[in-house]
């Protein structure tokens, strides 16, 4: 103490140079006096120190009271000035600081808007209107559709004069199977392996017997969109797709319907996304969950156990079967899982027993039967999907009992130039989109096309029919896509289809610039070649027909290739990718709205730019005040560290790899070589003030030699003059502590790093989750059970450090431990759910938990600031983690150690509680990744707190940040869709949504809570890193900072950078990836990559937004509660203080 | 002891040296054995290991700063260090993201052998074990001397080099010289060549105004 002293007595009394003022000199007494503790003892220098805050107060409240807002409740007579003047420039900033985020909130929404357009689609169901010419008037007569189903099945059929082919539809669909399997790839037939385990449809197909297809699926490839396009035919928004994960009631038009008006039957079987779908559709159902993953053959026997019953059966009309097993065959195993090659068996004998059955009842019965074979979506190698690579989009879609036998015929009909074209495009006829499905199915079965279709009925499936009921059904479905088409542009055909005629001619010749004008010119084409064809045959001349019919056909293909594709344009702005239609129109660029997306952009680059400005006057305020501290030391007053310039160019080495679509889907590597770095480069610095002090210990009795200006760093108080042996050796004890902490962040961040590979490109590279889930449950289990323990014992530790054991403290200590042994008990049982369905008992486990952990939470943060003790005594309630809170006479200083304890504990229960809640809800293999980020987070906190002067705030706030989204991706996210972990998609999780709802008993699927869910999931990383930033408040020193005086504005330097830099810095990225997806909104990536990475940014801007509220939320509150509440308790006693300290002066 | 001075064209020769180890390493691989860094990553570096070793060792500890030391004890040292280096530098890039698994061990050991020629080894020789030019070194961004220039330039170089070269191995180009020590590699050599071109100006800037080193 003497030795302190003396030292602060020695810079007292050296020279004081020109440019250094007084008043700098007395804050470095100030600064010196609160850090080093001084006691009672020394009262002259405390007296000092109050003159000098009082001066600071007033130098700071000069603004006119009455502009002060009323930012915190006034609670008694000091309290209350106390909260005025923090108010003042703490209001201001706030006010500046929401201002920004409403205008950034305004202007993602403008270019969201603009951006992915809400498709438009018609209501209601396709009527008998269907089978007449649109015009421009809306039709309405709903009055047929009221008509009896049978009634309306004939009138349907009369009006259509295509008569349907079929009678009966069975319709399997195949989960997750390729194309590739059956059909194979590149022309190439498939492997041996894959031949062999279908014998029976390879036969079929090599007969001729069947008709097979690549579907291409539209991303994203789950189960539940998919189904929704096959049956509907239209393809959803973007945000639709993104926004409806969850299985909810398809209520616009489909097949189904359509089938129930005419008065099918329906029988489902299989996965129960088809009963959420179509909930009371069904006159026989038996649904099977896709929950339990390891089940690859229950699920299936579950659906084949019925086949025989209802193959016997007559009373159906349409029966649709969904075999999950070969989905989670690839889920567990991989595309080339030694289960698949059985699975598929299994599946061709499935069909084979169809077709074999269906041939036979053909014999009694004159219905036809017509099998078809769909699978909803692919799988990458690994057996995942949800992306849009080809592994995933190859879909099949199989024809088996069509009435043609020769699967050639296709090719007999002469050929147009386009035909031609489009064949040598693909080899092969055999490519589609899935969503052809729905209007073939609908005019094989008679029955309108559903009114949002976007598909073309498939040209092999129409060989059957007459050339006049050709030309006819491809009139059905012009129709039905220029309804549509009117839909999307009104007015599109008014103008120009009075002008149809046989003159075709006038319009052949025409300069054609606007899609409108160009689809119309190409309907009315078909249109007049189509009634030149009749004509013909009316007229009876032979000549030339079949080119009349050709032209025709090809002509009505050319209208609605082109109109499907500029539909799905228009609707989720996929592009295809596959060169469907030859002849592509300039329809690819597409119409934005760009006076919309331009003010977007420009609403969020001034909120940008806000926020910029006020974090950097922000850093100047706290830059004034370090230079008045630290005055004397050289390095400290350097502008820019290592560190910070660092920290900038690597946030803008970020935004600029954004503009690389490989690097977006990488982006894991970007976070973790920057975090990396960073952490790198702190301990670099370590390192160096490590070998500085022993070195300026010997430069100074060696100072003939070198003539530097005394390196006296004030981070080290004890390295100056008197320095001995003992202190540089604790010093270095430190250092080495300090080191290990960096190591410890290193090498944890590179096992995250190991853990999942992440990304697209290099997914299916080992890493260490797929060695734990190949070696067994066992060891999952085992690593389960040993991050609760870990997480048991870091909490406890944590709690322990509350110096002061008040009851609430022992209350949470205790619930704390009470819900880590309801989450063991839940990872216990987590074993058996696999198997068995009862998992009643778990469910009311869980709900316990939620409970336990929600309540527990919200009565920390509400009464822990109104029940700990503050008083005037020496000491604080609660440690900093490392050398801060030295206790001090001062009544302030009590009071800031008050909010600095309370805020502790908060942020304690925080962040334990919710690495609690995500063991319980994250997949079970990310239970070690959660404990690293946690344990990465605590040590750069205590990093951080033992050492205070080397980093500014901001870089420790930013490496916080960048730790968080670190995890983020070491979680096992990435920026595509796939790795969501939704609706049950992600089988790979035992723990998703789908299986909330089982726990929460929550029977009707609410969008809101699955999506809080999702969110909790996905952003667990950054969350916990915001929520850590309340433990790194409540324990960084910033005594430096914060000189302990009620009057000086310290809530904007406490809780400033934590809140206003991970708003900036999601902000830039915000702004910059914005203008980046407007300028590469025609890339090829534009819908797979950037788009979904565009939807993860505003989510993160989302957990941004959430994780500055609580920090923000947090330390006001509880600084205003301690506010009132020391001002209610203590006013007179300080101001006796006061008076003591004037009087004194 | 010496104050650390340094004729220019001796430091223009200490490079030119250390540039032609690695351009003879290069073409020695490449015409005598038809390896190039792309191909066979591990043989190559093995082949600039064997060039490049003897030359930094032999005139890094020519212009050790201590010349009481005798020769043959700043080459030893070196020898001692090359080891040591290499495990700092494995470190580092592995902690950096650097894959680890046995198809990789050979390239990375003798990538980071090679890093420890370009940053740690001319330090041991120049510098020995004396504490306090060490931690000038560490500590200081600025060179202050020649002999500094002469170490710390080329070493920044090649690391800041080398970080700036793994930013293309994410990307989906699928070139194979996105594997790991290959472009790493490239990006070190090319710092390490910036660094000591960096180094001989620096040299010859405070050969001609002796108080640059002052500020």
């Amino acid at each position: 103490m003497d030795r302190r002293v003396a030292n602060s007595e020695w810079d007292r009394l050296r020279p004081r140079r020109a440019g250094e003022d007084h008043d700098t000199e007395k804050t470095k007494l100030l600064f010196l006096g609160d850090a080093t503790g001084l006691s009672g003892s020394r009262s002259l220098l405390s007296c000092r120190i109050r003159r000098r805050c009082r001066r600071f107060v007033s130098f700071r409240s000069s603004a006119p009271p009455s502009r002060l807002p009323t930012f915190f409740p006034s609670g008694g007579t000091l309290a209350g000035l106390r909260s005025m003047v923090s108010g003042l420039t703490c209001g201001k900033l706030a006010s500046w600081t929401i201002a920004a985020v409403l205008l950034q909130i305004l202007g993602l929404s403008f270019f969201m808007i603009g951006f992915f357009p809400v498709k438009p689609t018609l209501p209601g169901f396709s009527g008998p209107e269907s089978y007449r010419m649109p015009t421009c008037e809306p039709v309405l007569n709903a009055q047929d559709s009221e008509l009896p189903p049978e009634k309306l099945r004939s009138f349907y059929k009369e009006l259509s004069k295509v008569p349907p082919s079929y009678d009966r539809l069975v319709l399997m669909v195949i989960d997750g199977l390729p194309a590739e399997f059956v059909l194979g790839r590149d022309n190439k037939p498939p492997t041996k392996t894959m031949t062999e385990a279908m014998p029976y449809t390879q036969s079929l197909l090599s007969a001729g017997k069947a008709r097979a297809y690549h579907a291409k699926a539209e991303p994203p490839t789950v189960t539940m969109p998919r189904l929704k396009a096959m049956v509907s035919g239209a393809v959803g928004g973007f945000l639709d797709v993104a926004f409806n994960f969850n299985t909810q009631a398809l209520l616009d038009d489909n097949l189904l319907d359509q089938f129930k008006r005419i008065g099918w039957n329906l029988v489902m079987l299989g996965d129960e996304t088809w009963i959420k779908l179509f909930p009371k559709l069904f006159i026989r159902q038996d649904g099977v969950s896709s929950f339990f993953v390891k089940d690859t053959i229950e699920v299936d026997f579950n659906i084949s156990r019925h086949l025989d019953a209802e193959l016997a059966a007559e009373d159906w009309n349409l029966l649709i079967l969904h075999y999950l097993g070969l989905d989670h065959v690839g889920h567990i195993g991989g595309r080339h899982s030694i289960l698949m090659a059985p699975k598929l068996k299994e599946m061709d004998d499935v069909i084979m027993m169809i077709h074999t059955h269906t041939i036979l009842h053909q014999r009694n019965n004159a219905a036809d039967t017509l099998l078809v074979v769909v699978s909803d979506h692919g799988m990458t190698s690994s057996g995942n999907h949800g992306g849009s690579s080809y592994e995933e989009t190859d879909s099949l879609a199989l024809f088996i009992g069509l009435s043609i036998e020769n699967s050639d015929s296709a090719f007999n009909v002469p050929m147009s130039a386009s035909q031609i074209s489009f064949i040598s495009c693909h080899a092969t006829l055999s490519l589609l989109i899935q969503v052809d499905v729905a209007p073939t199915l609908a005019l094989l079965f008679g029955v309108p096309i559903p009114n949002n279709n976007i598909g073309v009925i498939l040209r092999g499936m129409l060989d059957s029919l007459t050339d006049e009921q050709r030309l006819r059904a491809l009139q059905l479905n012009s129709w039905q896509m220029l309804r549509l088409l009117q839909e999307h542009s009104p007015g599109l055909l008014c103008g120009n289809l009075t002008g149809i005629g046989g003159d075709i001619g006038l319009l052949t010749n025409q300069d054609v610039d606007s899609t409108n004008e160009k689809l119309g010119y190409l309907f009315s084409k078909a249109t007049s070649s189509h009634n030149m064809w009749l004509l013909r045959q009316t007229s009876d001349v032979t000549s030339n027909s079949n080119d009349d019919l050709e032209l025709a056909v090809s002509s009505y293909y050319k209208f609605l290739g082109n109109a499907s594709e500029w539909l799905s344009h228009r609707a989720t702005d996929v592009i295809f990718i596959s060169c469907r239609y030859v002849d592509k129109l300039n329809l690819m660029v597409l119409q934005k709205p760009i006076n919309l997306l331009l003010s977007g952009i420009a609403i969020m680059l001034i909120s940008c730019i806000l926020q910029l400005n006020i974090v950097f006057k922000l850093f100047k305020e706290v830059f004034i005040i370090e230079r008045k501290h630290f005055s004397l030391s050289k390095e400290l007053n350097q502008v820019w560290h290592i560190d910070e310039s660092f920290t900038l160019i690597g946030i803008l080495i970020h935004v600029l790899s954004l503009g690389a679509s490989s690097m977006v889907e990488e982006e894991q590597y970007t976070w973790h070589f920057l975090t990396s770095t960073l952490f790198l480069i702190f301990l670099l610095s370590v390192i160096r003030s490590s070998l500085k002090t022993p070195a300026s210990y010997f430069m100074k009795s060696n100072k003939h030699e070198n003539n530097h200006p005394l390196r006296k760093s004030l981070s080290n108080e004890e390295s100056g003059p008197t320095t001995n042996d003992k202190s540089s050796r604790s010093k270095q004890l430190h250092e080495n502590y300090q080191a290990s902490l960096i190591l410890l962040v290193l090498i944890l961040g590179r096992v995250l790093r190991g853990w999942h590979q992440g990304g697209v490109n290099w997914a299916h590279l080992p890493d260490i989750s797929k060695l734990l889930i190949q070696t067994g449950d066992f060891y999952i289990k085992a690593f389960q059970i040993i991050t609760l323990l870990g997480l048991m014992v870091l909490g406890s530790f944590a709690f322990s450090l509350v110096r002061r054991r008040i009851s609430l403290v022992y209350i949470v200590w205790i619930s704390y431990f009470i819900c880590g042994f309801l989450v063991l008990l839940h990872i216990i049982d987590s074993q058996s759910n696999i198997i068995g369905p009862t998992y009643s008992s778990v469910n009311s486990m869980a709900q316990i938990i939620y409970i336990c952990v929600g309540s527990v939470i919200l009565f920390t943060v509400f009464v822990s600031p109104w029940v700990l003790p503050v008083d005037h005594e020496v000491g604080s309630v609660i440690t900093g983690l490392k050398s801060s809170s030295q206790s001090n006479d001062m009544q302030s200083s009590s009071f800031l150690l008050g909010v600095r304890d309370c805020t502790y504990l908060i942020g304690t229960t925080f962040t334990v509680f919710w690495c609690l809640l995500q063991l319980l809800l994250q997949q079970r293999i990310n239970d070690i990744p959660v404990l690293i980020v946690y344990l990465q987070e605590m040590a750069s906190i205590i990093y951080f707190s033992s050492y205070r002067t080397k980093h500014r705030q901001w870089v420790e706030v930013a490496a916080m940040y960048f730790l968080g989204m670190t995890g983020h991706f070491g979680l096992g996210n990435s920026n595509s869709l796939a790795t969501i972990d939704v609706a049950g998609a992600f089988i790979v999780n035992f723990f998703t949504v789908q299986f909330i709802y089982e726990r929460l008993g929550i029977s009707n699927h609410s969008t809101v809570l699955s999506g809080i869910l999702m969110f909790i999931i996905t952003y667990a990383a950054p969350l916990l890193a915001f929520l850590s930033m309340l433990i790194y408040i409540s324990v960084k020193d910033m005594n430096d900072l914060l000189p302990n005086h009620p009057g000086l504005d310290t809530l904007h330097l406490m809780i400033g950078f934590p809140c206003l830099l991970p708003l900036v810095l999601n902000s830039v990225v915000l702004v910059a990836f914005t203008i980046i997806l407007l300028l590469m909104r025609n890339h090829l990536f534009v819908w797979s990559v950037f788009s979904p990475k565009y939807l993860y940014l505003c989510a993160s801007t989302v957990c941004v937004y959430i994780g500055v509220l609580i920090i923000a939320f947090t330390v006001v509150y509880t600084r205003s509660v301690l506010a009132v509440r020391s001002g209610v308790k203590s006013s007179l006693y300080t101001n006796s203080l006061d008076t003591k300290s004037v009087s004194d002066d | 002891m010496d104050n650390g001075e340094i004729a220019v064209s001796k430091a223009l020769a200490l490079h030119l040296l250390c540039t032609l180890g690695l351009a003879a390493g290069f073409f020695a691989a490449g015409i005598a054995y038809n390896l190039s860094l792309v191909t066979d990553p591990a043989q190559t570096l093995s082949f600039l290991l064997v060039f490049e070793t003897p030359i930094v060792v032999a005139s890094y500890s020519f212009v050790r700063r201590d010349h009481d030391r005798p020769y043959w004890e700043a080459v030893s040292m070196a020898l001692f260090g090359l080891p040591v280096g290499a495990l700092l530098n494995a470190l580092g890039a592995i902690v950096l993201g650097a894959p680890v698994g046995p198809k990789y061990w050979i390239s990375t050991i003798y990538w980071s052998c090679l890093m420890s020629l370009f940053t740690f080894v001319p330090a041991v020789c120049v510098f020995g074990w004396s504490r306090m030019d060490w931690q000038r070194i560490i500590a200081n961004s600025k060179p202050k001397q020649a002999t500094d220039c002469l170490v710390s330039l080329p070493a920044q170089g090649a690391i800041v080099g080398a970080w700036l070269g793994a930013w293309p191995m994410p990307l989906d180009w699928e070139m194979p010289w996105q594997e790991w020590p290959i472009c790493v590699t490239y990006g070190a050599i090319a710092g390490y060549i910036v660094g000591m071109i960096l180094s001989t100006v620096f040299v010859h800037v405070m050969k001609n105004h002796p108080h640059v080193k002052d500020d």
